[in-house]
């Protein structure tokens, strides 16, 4: 039997109903429950390249440019960044596309993009250009159903946030190799580095705003600069260490970048520790009161409305702190919240919520190398992974549904009826696999006397019924 | 392109009831000036924007970070050089650099101080609208564009604001649209901005080929929409790109390049009301006085603004300028902010907009009596 609360797990937990779904899953709440066991997936992203084989190729890329440059070769000759690695970008973001269009677990989906957008790094910014998408497969799928302190240090670590955010150039001011630079740079030795190496607080204040305590979590400048010297040296091999043979991983701890001695972060001292320093500080930031608060908050607004209940979030709060950050504690507790189920709760959709939601409804399928796709997000104002900040894309209403976002809308919803499949074209059919009998007679009326059959499917994209995950 | 008195009345809603032309007989009262603001988002750094080079502690501070070539203003001031057309605005007096001036938040969060800057009051949780709407509200038949995809906070609330970026090129089927039309007027939630929607429908096709970057393209539409006889008096415009953690010279050579063009674009294309316009190009913070370890700044509080146009008061420096010496920074760190950036607003829309004072201080910019207005920013 298809109830409302099968209608809201499909498509307000989930991506979208696609067709048959809400007939399959059941009870829906045993059938968010059940994908709480799973692994994320990853078997569908196998044969991308790793996060190291970018490295390397970059490095590469960068030594072919500057040999060209030696021998006189004009820039032409040599391809840009954008030229040699758009291929490789394209793919990711196919993969990515099609996974979340053929999902059958579009909570586990779901919450592997909130989580990335969480951890929102730009493809705007060259450094971190490549590593995007390798992030959320590599740093967030594998530990979207562990302990959040688990996930915090597999981004913390990854070579998109340590190059997004800057830390791979934040050396510590007392750090052994900050002092060879400054004798260096006294005794006027001609290969001196030009300027003193020093201490980048980019990522530090990042993850205690951002990822971890939230703005308003108790902490203060000096915490963002403990935190900053505690982790420097975190970085990603150099092209020097690759040669070398130094590298096996993505990730280097560079011990003569970092800032040795004790630190004190949001009220704790730590010891000495290298490595070890920073990440017992990120342990305790994930399982931080301030920390348990704010990312209930998020996951209730992202899940339940615009403006969460009070309730809900204390118990999400609750479930975490309980859990020390068990993230499927605090999954099943959303789940179990009679708050998360109640009439009001609906979303608005984002623009990428509403193009992977038309996909899954018109059965589909995006393609190896998704160009048309990638450029209608674009247009649309929600490229995949280019917020124009670190704190992500929008989750409110009010960010997307202007009259320029609804007017786009209208159009996208022509281009996503034209590329439906032939056998999928039936727009009743289709909203009837989407809100089963909850859709409401107005737009049931105007979907029977379209013109067409795609244009019947227009119009189910761009009704307003289409724009809300109820 | 298409650009007809009806793509604007209809956006002021129900008061075409009460006037045939609501907007025209506002405007003859009010002087018909516009006033554009362009939000840097990022934290622009204003001592590299605008080098205070008789200050002292400038050198020590900035060491090789300081740029080079720069344009001379006067002899405390100088502009950056990738500002050429900025500096010849500033020759003919119509460009006011407003220094050490930032929103009344102190903390160094760039989300929090938007939003103050945004909702025009002391705090990021101040109020849930933004005071351009606010502002909107006031003018009596006035309307408000913001060049986005998305209403930004400053645009967000009940007055007559709409959006605008280029769209997508596919025209739309009119039926779908009527069809579509009964639908929304049902939701109460989307009703309101699907009709401004429709009123504004593949408006501007020419300027999305603009060259040059995001920032000119979004001020050669907002010249394009605010030059029309009754077109939008305020204008919003926003970009980002501004966060200069690392190699900030070569980032922001790059991003002030684009903030030139985009005020040489909006001069270009709306010659009709550049004597009529106040643009204030601003930001949420100014960044840290001393150069980081990676050639960049970090999250600062007194920053720059810049107000441009035929009508602004410029040739000369405003605001007061705090200096550079230890004693003298924020926290040890930073510039101080001696202005509120409020202040200069509340400037702007009394003597440029002739927004009455009590409108100002109860609707627009509540309990901000800590924040005067700025006088003499306007000729």
């Amino acid at each position: 039997m298809t109830t409302r609360e099968s209608v809201s797990a499909v498509n307000r937990f989930g991506l979208g109903a696609a067709p048959g779904q809400l007939a399959r899953i059941g009870d829906p709440r045993a059938w968010l429950h059940a994908q709480l066991r799973g692994d994320g997936a990853q078997a569908r992203f196998a044969g991308l390249p790793a996060s190291l084989d970018y490295v390397r190729r970059e490095a590469d890329y960068y030594r072919e440019r500057q040999a060209a440059r030696r021998q006189g070769e004009s820039a032409k000759d040599v391809a840009n960044f954008g030229q040699r690695f758009r291929e490789d970008q394209l793919h990711e973001f196919g993969r990515r596309y099609q996974v979340a269009v053929a999902s059958d677990q579009g909570f586990v989906e779901r919450l592997v993009r909130f989580w990335s957008n969480h951890f929102a790094i730009s493809i705007d910014k060259r450094a971190a250009a490549l590593y995007a998408a390798p992030m959320e497969r590599e740093a967030i799928r594998p530990h979207v159903l562990s302990n959040y302190a688990d996930l915090l240090l597999a981004v913390e670590t990854h070579p998109g946030m340590l190059r997004y955010l800057d830390n791979v150039r934040s050396v510590g001011n007392d750090s052994p190799l900050a002092q060879r630079a400054r004798r260096r740079r006294a005794r006027a030795d001609g290969d001196a580095p030009k300027r003193e190496p020093g201490l980048n607080e980019n990522l530090a204040r990042e993850i205690l705003e951002l990822h971890t305590l939230g703005v308003d979590g108790g902490y203060a400048q000096a915490d963002v600069t403990e935190l900053a010297r505690a982790i420097t040296g975190w970085g990603v091999p150099t092209t020097r260490e690759l040669a070398a043979g130094r590298a096996s991983s993505a990730f280097v701890f560079r011990a003569a970048a970092h800032e040795g001695g004790t630190r004190q972060v949001v009220g704790r001292r730590y010891a000495e520790g290298g490595l070890e320093q920073g990440r017992a500080i990120l342990a305790d930031l994930a399982a931080h009161p301030s920390t348990a608060r704010h990312l209930s908050y998020k996951l209730a607004r992202h899940f339940v409305g615009d403006t969460p209940p009070p309730a809900l979030v204390a118990r999400l709060t609750a479930a975490w702190q309980r859990s020390n950050g068990d993230l499927p504690t605090v999954y099943a507790a959303l789940i179990d919240a009679p708050e998360a189920w109640g009439e009001g709760a609906r979303k608005f959709k984002t623009p990428d919520e509403f193009v992977v939601s038309a996909l899954r409804a018109s059965g589909a399928t995006p393609g190896d190398k998704p160009r048309a796709l990638i450029a209608l997000l674009a247009r649309m104002g929600q490229p995949p992974f280019t917020p124009r900040s670190p704190a992500g894309y929008a989750d409110e209403a009010a960010e997307w549904s202007g009259p320029d976002g609804l007017w786009k809308r209208v159009q996208a919803a022509q281009s996503l009826s034209e590329s439906a499949p032939a056998a999928r074209v039936d727009a009743l059919a289709t909203a009837r696999e989407l809100f089963a009998d909850a859709l409401d007679a107005d737009t049931a009326g105007a979907l029977r006397r379209a013109e067409s059959p795609r244009d019947g499917l227009a119009l189910l994209f761009a009704s307003p019924a289409f724009q809300w995950r109820c | 392109m298409r650009l007809s008195r009806r793509h604007f009345l209809g956006a002021a809603g129900a008061v075409t009831t009460l006037s045939l032309w609501p907007g025209l007989s506002a405007l003859a009262a009010d002087g018909d000036t516009r006033l554009l603001v362009v939000l840097l988002r990022g934290g622009v750094d204003g001592l590299h924007v605008l080098p205070p080079r008789g200050d002292a502690d400038y050198a020590r501070l900035r060491g090789a970070l300081a740029p080079r070539d720069a344009l001379a203003l006067n002899a405390d001031f100088a502009l950056h050089p990738a500002l050429p057309f900025a500096h010849g605005l500033y020759a003919r007096g119509q460009l006011l650099p407003v220094v050490a001036i930032a929103p009344p938040y102190r903390q160094r969060s760039h989300f929090e101080a938007q939003d103050c800057l945004e909702n025009g009051t002391a705090s990021a949780s101040g109020a849930s609208t933004g005071w351009l709407n606010r502002c909107v509200a006031a003018l009596h038949g006035g309307q408000a564009l913001s060049v986005s995809a998305v209403m930004p906070l400053i645009m967000r609330g009940p007055g007559a604001a709409t959006t605008w970026s280029p769209p997508l090129p596919e025209d739309v089927n009119p039926i779908l649209l009527q069809r579509l039309q009964s639908l929304y007027a049902a939701d109460p939630r989307l009703s309101d901005a699907f009709a401004r929607a429709l009123d504004s429908q593949g408006v501007g096709m020419d300027a999305a080929r603009a060259r040059g970057g995001r920032l000119p393209q979004a001020m050669t539409a907002a010249a394009r929409f605010m030059a029309a006889a009754d077109g939008p008096r305020l204008g919003f415009v926003e970009d980002s790109g501004w966060d200069t953690h690392s190699n900030q010279a070569a980032v922001l050579a790059r991003k002030l390049g684009e903030l030139d063009a985009g005020l040489r674009a909006f001069h270009d294309g709306a010659p009709a009301v550049w004597d009529r316009t106040a643009i204030a190009v601003v930001s949420e913070f100014g960044r840290t006085a001393a150069v980081n370890g990676t050639a960049g700044t970090d999250h600062g509080t007194g920053g720059l603004a810049l107000l441009a146009g035929g009508a602004v008061k410029g040739g000369r420096i405003a605001g007061d300028w705090p200096g550079l010496a230890p004693s003298a920074l924020n926290e040890g760190r930073d510039l101080r902010a001696t202005s509120d950036l409020r202040g200069l607003f509340k400037g702007l829309l009394s003597a440029h907009l002739r927004i009455g004072d009590s409108a100002l201080e109860t609707q627009v910019f509540p309990d901000s009596r800590a924040a005067p207005a700025m006088r003499g920013l306007v000729a």
